[in-house]
């Protein structure tokens, strides 16, 4: 399945989603010291929306994802999710919201299998507390094999069917990376986000994954925000793309208007040589 | 000046003089720590170790005469009067790095790379195997060390400070012990040349480069056997001084292992890669213990000595995880 | 062929999440627990029940609860000692202080006792990790020996400074004190060993078994979807010193009938019980079973070895254990950090499919 493919599924304007705002970002500052991350930075995501942040490496494009996730606080600006502006909110409220992530330098779980890795992305919605748990018959092992069907469903989605138990330190690069997408589906998100998800992908690998994002957003209707260099997979997949150089925003809009925006072809895309 | 500030300034020289000898042990802990990243749970049994060889060869002890006693039937304990303090101290350092030798061969070789934990334990697997040892090879009778260091008030200082008192108290001047005197000297001059040797030489610096990562240093050419077998060699001579002074203190027995578990609250305070952090966290250590058991001590039975430590150190943890000198853990995700 | 798995296939989910999944394998389980509660009391006498049964499973509840704060959660602990301490006196007042209440009872008071202390003692792992966590507990392991040593009120104010299990009865038989017959105190340890060990099984496979491992994994990643470190450290904390206290209260009611807290629960001890996590496979139930059988075995065949049959002094046998330990926890560190666990599953995997080699 090529990229022009991928492309031609449902046109952009149907899939832009609807004009509700997921998130918005305002006037965001983040500094470490004297390391300026993130400086003003002002941006929204639109409900059902493939959003990409690109740039430079360095720019502050994994900072800002950390801030969404409430791993980094911002100094300055208000972040607003769903409606309601966040407070210093910490990682686990963040998930418990819904916000779900995927990272950059994979961070699974290695002492764990692949079903269980996915399975702890279910914590948060697991409700029997510690005595059920301990009685395990009865209401506990009912909540487990419930979510034990909503993973599988995730593990046949990704087709990782066949590493269901292998412990995940085993698996290549390009499984581990699935897996790990698997671990975030399976919170349920409402905001999915994606930092690199095709880093050290060969082109077959990269279309599979292309194809799990947007089955991801079409099938579930997850908005998702996505960091990435591959500018193919960037025009194709995204629906509206931010880019950041130096911790400021240089350009918001379509993919077509940003790749003919010269600011950020000075900056990043450059153009192409004879 | 009152008696009650002279009993306070005695009980803070005095603190300070016993957190020199933590610092002594930390010593160790913190070269290994720099260079191979491991926590060596065993300096403080390698500290009794040594004391035991020091001993045993001063005083011209068979090694492990009373196995061999047991199997064959023999009843062999000395051979001779033993060698000079000098000679003795010479043999008991190359055995420690004929120890360093063997620990890197079939202990470090086959854990590089493991998490810190396993290494950690795997040092507490050392400390139990040498303290096994050094109870086979030398008896685990408790015995006096004595290689010339001088013991004992000096009574020069007590004659002095005899007449800061308040004219008509009875005050009979501080006690302050030689042999804590001669350790602080020892211990400064170490530390001098450690943190010159680490800071300014070649392999100093090659030492640092393993601390922080031995598949790095690795590529660059760095040996890590040979870095290695130096710095256990050197923590195993830093042990050696400690044993004399503590051995010298209150005798060679079993329960000069246990100050590695005191230092452990020392490293916190100053931080596991610091070399004058070894000695500032002992300090405060030091006096912090001897205080605490003057002031707080009478107010709860006593013997607070036994845990005091900890709890200082916990409550340093609480809001300065990387003590006064480590670096700064940043996490990152 | 000793495995048999022709035709053993998993139809549900709830199958497939069985602890023993192969057939023969179940079988030989309830076989050999059957065997334990059925044929052992009868042939069981004080050597055996003294120096191996009830040892074993005294530090079997203490290598499960140290198991389930340092192998599943990743916790360093060097306070297993103090926390046993805990529950040990904790058994002395309950029972002294309510002489009509049932033994079973108090060993699961003082258990819950213990995890309240232990929770105390974990609240500073949320921002203390690794090496630092141990010496956290390390403060908990000297001052807790230290209170039952300083304070009269613990030992009700006895010249000796030492606590001694008055005698308590369960159906009539006598199962603390002198008095009490091998069978009943093997029976009573059994009984709340084989409990517990089921609970432990349960709680490692559901999601707080999962909280407890993505934390000791990674414990940022953990965070961000969704585990409260709060929550799953200090349910670690407070279920491990559960575990450990119930050791304790055994150890002291059961086992020994009367100690005193330096010797019984000193530094030593906790050593003892991390060398059993280490060696058995940190994060396996199974494992905390094979360490303590290791550990509590390999002393006594080096007593019956060295002092029985070549005549050796005593302290040489000690000296020579002491050596072994540690050879043996560098050993096993080197060869197989999962620990005698880990071999058996090698070794499970292999009978799986014997005779044929792969």
């Amino acid at each position: 399945m090529s990229m022009a493919a991928v492309a031609s599924a449902p046109a952009p304007a149907a899939r832009q989603g609807s004009a509700d705002v997921v998130l918005n970002i305002e006037h965001v500052s983040l500094a470490f010291g004297g390391v300026k991350a993130l400086t003003d930075v002002s941006f929204d995501i639109r409900a059902g929306e493939i959003r990409a942040i690109i740039g430079p490496n360095g720019a502050g494009k994994t900072s800002m994802l950390n801030v969404i996730n409430g791993f980094y606080h911002p100094q300055e600006g208000t972040i607003t999710f769903k409606g309601q502006k966040r407070a210093q909110m910490k990682p686990h409220d963040a998930a418990m919201q819904g916000i779900a992530r995927t990272f950059q330098n994979i961070a699974l779980f290695h002492g764990m299998s692949t079903l269980d890795n996915i399975m702890t992305g279910r914590g948060t919605l697991m409700k029997r507390n510690i005595f059920w748990q301990a009685l395990w018959s009865g209401p506990a092992e009912r909540e487990e094999i419930a979510h034990r069907e909503a993973v599988e469903k995730i593990i046949d989605f990704l087709e990782i069917e066949h590493i269901r138990k292998v412990p995940v330190g085993r698996l290549p690069y390009g499984l581990q990376k699935r897996v790990e997408l698997g671990r975030a589906l399976a919170m349920e998100p409402s905001l999915l986000l994606l930092d690199e998800p095709m880093a050290g992908m060969n082109l077959e690998e990269k279309e599979d994954m292309s194809r799990f994002i947007l089955d991801v957003n079409q099938q579930f209707g997850t908005t998702i925000a996505l960091i990435e260099h591959d500018m193919g997979v960037v025009m194709d997949l995204s629906d509206r793309v931010v880019v950041l150089d130096y911790g400021k925003k240089i350009a918001d809009g379509t993919p077509d208007a940003v790749r003919a925006n010269q600011a950020v072809i000075d900056a990043y895309l450059g153009v192409p040589h004879d | 000046m009152s008696p009650a500030f002279l009993y306070f300034l005695e009980t803070v020289l005095n603190g300070l003089m016993a957190g020199i000898m933590y610092s002594l042990v930390a010593l160790g802990f913190v070269l290994i720590f720099k260079a191979s990243g491991i926590f060596n749970f065993a300096q403080g049994v390698m500290a009794l170790f040594a004391a035991l060889t020091l001993v045993g060869l001063q005083t011209g002890q068979v090694p492990f005469s009373h196995l061999i006693n047991a199997v064959f039937g023999t009843q062999i304990h000395h051979w001779g009067s033993g060698l000079h303090a000098i000679v003795a101290i010479g043999g008991t350092m190359a055995i420690m790095v004929a120890m360093a030798f063997v620990i890197e061969r079939y202990v470090l070789k086959y854990l590089v790379n493991q998490e810190p934990i396993i290494l950690f334990m795997a040092t507490i697997g050392l400390a139990y195997f040498l303290e096994g040892l050094g109870d086979l090879m030398w008896g685990s009778d408790v015995k006096a060390l004595d290689v010339g260091v001088p013991t004992g008030g000096s009574f020069w200082w007590e004659d002095v400070t005899r007449e800061w008192a308040v004219e008509g108290s009875d005050y009979f001047g501080m006690y302050i012990d030689k042999l804590d005197v001669t350790a602080t000297i020892v211990a400064l001059a170490l530390v001098i040349a450690l943190s010159v040797f680490s800071q300014y030489t070649k392999m100093g610096r090659a030492l640092r480069a393993v601390a922080d990562d031995h598949q790095a240093a690795l590529s660059v050419g760095i040996s890590l056997r040979t870095i290695w077998i130096i710095v256990w060699s050197i923590s195993g001579f830093v042990a050696l001084v400690a044993g004399i002074m503590w051995g010298a203190k209150s005798g060679v027995q079993f329960s000069l292992s246990l100050i590695a578990l005191k230092a452990l609250p020392v490293l916190i305070l100053g931080g596991f890669t610091s070399i004058p952090g070894a000695i500032v966290g002992g300090l405060i250590i030091g006096v912090g213990e001897k205080l605490a058991e003057l002031y707080i001590g009478p107010l709860v039975g006593g013997a607070i000595e036994n845990w005091f430590a900890y709890m200082l150190a916990l409550a340093f943890l609480l809001f300065r995880p990387q003590g006064l000198f480590g670096e700064k853990i940043i996490e990152r995700v | 062929m000793l495995y048999r798995e022709v035709g053993d296939f998993k139809t549900s989910y709830r199958a497939d999440q069985q602890t023993f999944a192969i057939g023969s394998e179940r079988i030989l389980f309830w076989s050999f627990l059957l065997a334990a509660f059925l044929v052992v009391p009868f042939f069981i006498n004080d050597y055996w029940e003294k120096s191996v049964l009830v040892p074993f499973l005294v530090w079997s509840m203490a290598a499960l609860g140290l198991n389930i704060l340092t192998g599943y959660c990743g916790q360093l602990s060097l306070g297993t000692g103090g926390f046993m301490a805990v529950g040990a006196y904790a058994a002395y007042k309950l029972m002294t202080g309510f002489p009509e209440l049932n033994i079973l009872i108090v060993i699961v008071l003082s258990g819950g006792v213990t995890a309240m202390v232990g929770v105390m003692f974990g609240l500073p792992s949320l921002r203390i990790k690794g090496f630092y966590l141990a010496v956290a507990t390390l403060a908990a392991q000297f001052f807790l020996v230290w209170v039952f040593n300083k304070f009269p009120w613990f030992y009700n104010y006895s010249a000796s400074g030492q606590i001694t299990a008055p005698e308590r009865t369960i159906l009539g038989v006598a199962v603390t004190g002198p008095n009490s017959p091998p069978w009943a105190t093997y029976l009573v340890c059994l009984t709340i060993v084989v409990l517990f060990a089921f609970i432990a099984r349960n709680l490692a496979r559901g999601r707080i078994g999962r909280s407890w491992m993505a934390i000791r994994d990674m414990d940022i990643a953990a965070e961000i979807i969704g585990v409260e470190p709060l929550k799953a450290k200090l349910s670690a904390f407070a279920v491990s010193s559960f575990y450990v206290g119930i050791a304790g209260a055994m150890y002291f009611t059961i086992w020994f009938g009367a100690v005193e807290p330096t010797e019984a629960f000193g530094i030593n001890q906790s050593f003892r019980v991390l060398f059993m996590v280490i060696i058995g496979g940190l994060g396996s139930i199974f494992g905390s079973f094979a360490g303590a059988a290791f550990l509590t075995l390999l002393p006594v065949l080096l007593k019956n070895l060295m002092v029985g049959q070549l005549g050796w002094a005593t302290d040489l046998a000690a000296h020579f254990e002491i050596m072994l330990v540690g050879a043996l926890i560098i050993f096993f560190l080197i060869v197989e950090p999962h620990g005698l666990a880990q071999l058996w599953r090698i070794a499970k995997e292999k009978l799986r499919l014997w005779p044929f080699p792969h």
